[in-house]
């Protein structure tokens, strides 16, 4: 009886699996053949390996370029967000009081906005900002999107780390900026990797803010350009096929190295 | 005795002197400790103030105008956006009941197979690590590539698959007709969020203390048993948050739906976010309209939000 219930979910976890992998699995093979091979069938392996889908689709595409944008939106958007976000959250979490418990409770509000609510206006602020479309000014939107939610993890931690420390500190002669820079922030090195990865993927992933700040295709993220080759290249599958696994391969190799992390992360996140 | 007099007087005026001069650097300390908080949120909330707080008084404030991208000026119009948004307006009405129904599929499905699969890789010993990787692995990946990738598998590969492996209810028109799009969308959704989900579901049930289900299996509970009696209520918590992560998230669906059928045919599977965006964006850029939508859309996610916290707290009572 034991060993039957052993056997059944050994064979759904497996059903599961394969399904999960099955639309990868597609997309791999079929973007190694030419669209003649794809037309006879999508199922059958490629019998060359046709790399010319994987060089074509940089010439024409760049998608360096994209990703280049990709990396310097997201390099802004973390250094503000991490830079920000531990000094206002371990004041915020250190000053008891009204003013801070207001400061403190704005923030937190504000993370249940959607940002579908907020994006009509946004881009108007942002017209006017003189930010609209370009890279560094998406990267400074972003500081100020995410924030919040780096200033909740950061206030939340604080609170583990004995406050002798800081005491001690300052007796020695250290002023507020420094005790919070030699004593403080390397002690918040945990949940800084943990903001960090998170917004990395969020920051890497995300879709719809690009798409209506920026206007010129120069300036484009690897999302709005991968979006593109669909228009681009109307069923042509094995370019479009290459393009999309180029641009999931930094995600999962990622993935592969930080994975502990990652699924550290979203557990905590969630359950705290 | 006045010499002791005179000591004790001197000593309270000492007191007195000692309490003025503390309080003095009490509040000059306070005041001090005001201003670091204020130099070390300052940054912070620059970027917060302009970004999110001002877009947000101001989508509030623009959804009760008539402001649209052709004309320079606009006027109050008081709660007209909001009345023609729930009355003269099919498509956002459609949008709206899309939505919705999308949200209570998500709500069922991601949860039910996200808890069940949990359970399921709890059980294996060895395989237990690569089941999960290989699980989560998808919600690495965008939804714009997911959908992507998924718009081949449906218009080229399920039709073959249906021929060769005699599996014929996969021959339909995945994204071409409205009945079948509606489940595409659904699928990419579950194919991507699921794993999510029972990463939190996992973490849940390594909580739960082993000496409980010992207990249980001692008394001669079943497996059934067990999970309905000790493994469910304690991971209720995890369930509680599953489930508003879930309704959250679906109400904002845009990425699968823009990818995939890009709300078509026609407006069938427009949902609302995409709704406010063609609205704003691509169709009549009718600002103080799309504004009142997007209120809306606040609040269905306010209304959710307020709940599950009252859940919660409510749980935490009783726990």
């Amino acid at each position: 009886m034991k060993r039957m219930f052993g056997v059944i979910t050994t064979l759904i976890l497996a059903l599961f699996a394969a399904i999960s992998f099955f639309p990868i699995y597609m997309a791999v093979i079929n973007s190694f053949k030419t669209q003649g091979e794809i037309f006879d069938s999508v199922l059958d392996l490629p019998t060359t390996l046709h790399f010319e889908n994987y060089t074509g689709i940089f010439e024409q595409l760049d998608l360096f370029h994209s990703a280049g944008n990709t990396v310097i939106i997201t390099v802004i958007g973390l250094a503000g967000i991490v830079l920000c976000g531990s000094l206002a959250g371990y004041k915020l979490a250190r000053t008891p009081g009204k003013l801070s418990n207001f400061i403190f409770t704005l923030f937190l509000a504000s993370m249940l906005v959607p940002f579908h609510s907020i994006m009509i206006t946004l881009t108007k602020v942002a017209k006017g900002m003189q930010v609209q479309g370009s890279l560094w000014g998406l990267g400074l939107i972003y500081i100020g999107l995410g924030v919040n939610m780096a200033i909740f993890l950061y206030h939340g931690f604080v609170k583990t780390i004995p406050k002798e420390l800081e005491e001690a500190a300052r007796i020695d002669g250290c002023n507020d900026f420094q005790i919070f820079t030699k004593i403080i922030f390397p002690l918040l090195k945990p949940i800084t990797a943990t903001i960090l990865i998170l917004d990395i993927l969020w920051l890497w992933n995300d879709f719809l803010l690009p798409l209506i700040m920026l206007t010129d295709v120069n300036n484009y993220t690897l999302m709005l350009s991968v979006n593109m080759l669909f228009g681009q290249y109307n069923s042509d599958w094995p370019k479009i096929l290459s393009g999309l696994i180029v641009t999931a391969l930094p995600v999962v190799v990622f993935y592969a190295i930080f994975q502990k992390y990652i699924l550290k992360g979203i557990a905590d996140g969630a359950i705290k | 005795m006045s010499q002791l007099g005179k000591q004790s007087s001197e000593l309270v005026i000492e007191q007195v002197q000692h309490k003025v001069k503390s309080k003095a650097t009490f509040s000059t300390k306070n005041q001090k400790a005001t201003l670091s908080l204020i130099l070390f949120v300052l940054p912070a909330f620059i970027f917060y103030f302009v970004f999110l707080l001002i877009p947000m008084v101001g989508a509030g404030f623009y959804s009760f105008t008539d402001w649209n991208a052709l004309s320079q000026t606009y006027s109050f119009v008081g709660l007209s956006n909001y009345i023609e948004a729930f009355k003269d307006d099919p498509d956002f009405r459609h949008s709206f009941f899309f939505t919705l129904k999308y949200t209570a599929f998500m709500f069922v499905f991601q949860n039910v197979i996200a808890l069940l699969l949990a359970l399921f890789i709890e059980t294996r010993v060895r395989t237990k690590g690569f089941f999960r990787t290989l699980f989560f692995m998808p919600n690495m990946l965008s939804l714009i590539i997911s959908a992507l990738m998924f718009s081949f598998i449906f218009s080229n590969v399920l039709p073959e698959l249906s021929q060769k492996a005699m599996l014929h209810f996969l021959d339909q028109p995945w994204i071409g007709d409205s009945r079948f799009s509606f489940y595409s969308i659904l699928i990419v959704s579950l194919w991507h969020g699921i794993g999510y989900m029972m990463v939190i579901y996992m973490a849940a049930l390594q909580g739960v203390p082993s000496h409980l289900k010992e207990a249980a299996m001692i008394d001669g509970a079943n497996p059934f048993q067990r999970l309905i009696h000790i493994t469910i209520p304690m991971i209720m918590h995890a369930i509680t948050i599953c489930a508003f992560l879930t309704l959250n998230g679906a109400f904002k669906v845009f990425d699968v739906v823009y990818a995939l059928t890009a709300g078509g045919p026609g407006r069938s599977t427009q949902v609302m976010a995409l709704n406010i965006y063609e609205e704003a964006f691509s169709n009549n850029f009718r600002y103080g309209y799309a504004n009142a939508k997007a209120m809306i859309l606040f609040f269905i996610v306010l209304v959710i939000t307020l709940i599950q916290t009252r859940m919660l707290k409510k749980k935490e009572v009783e726990a």
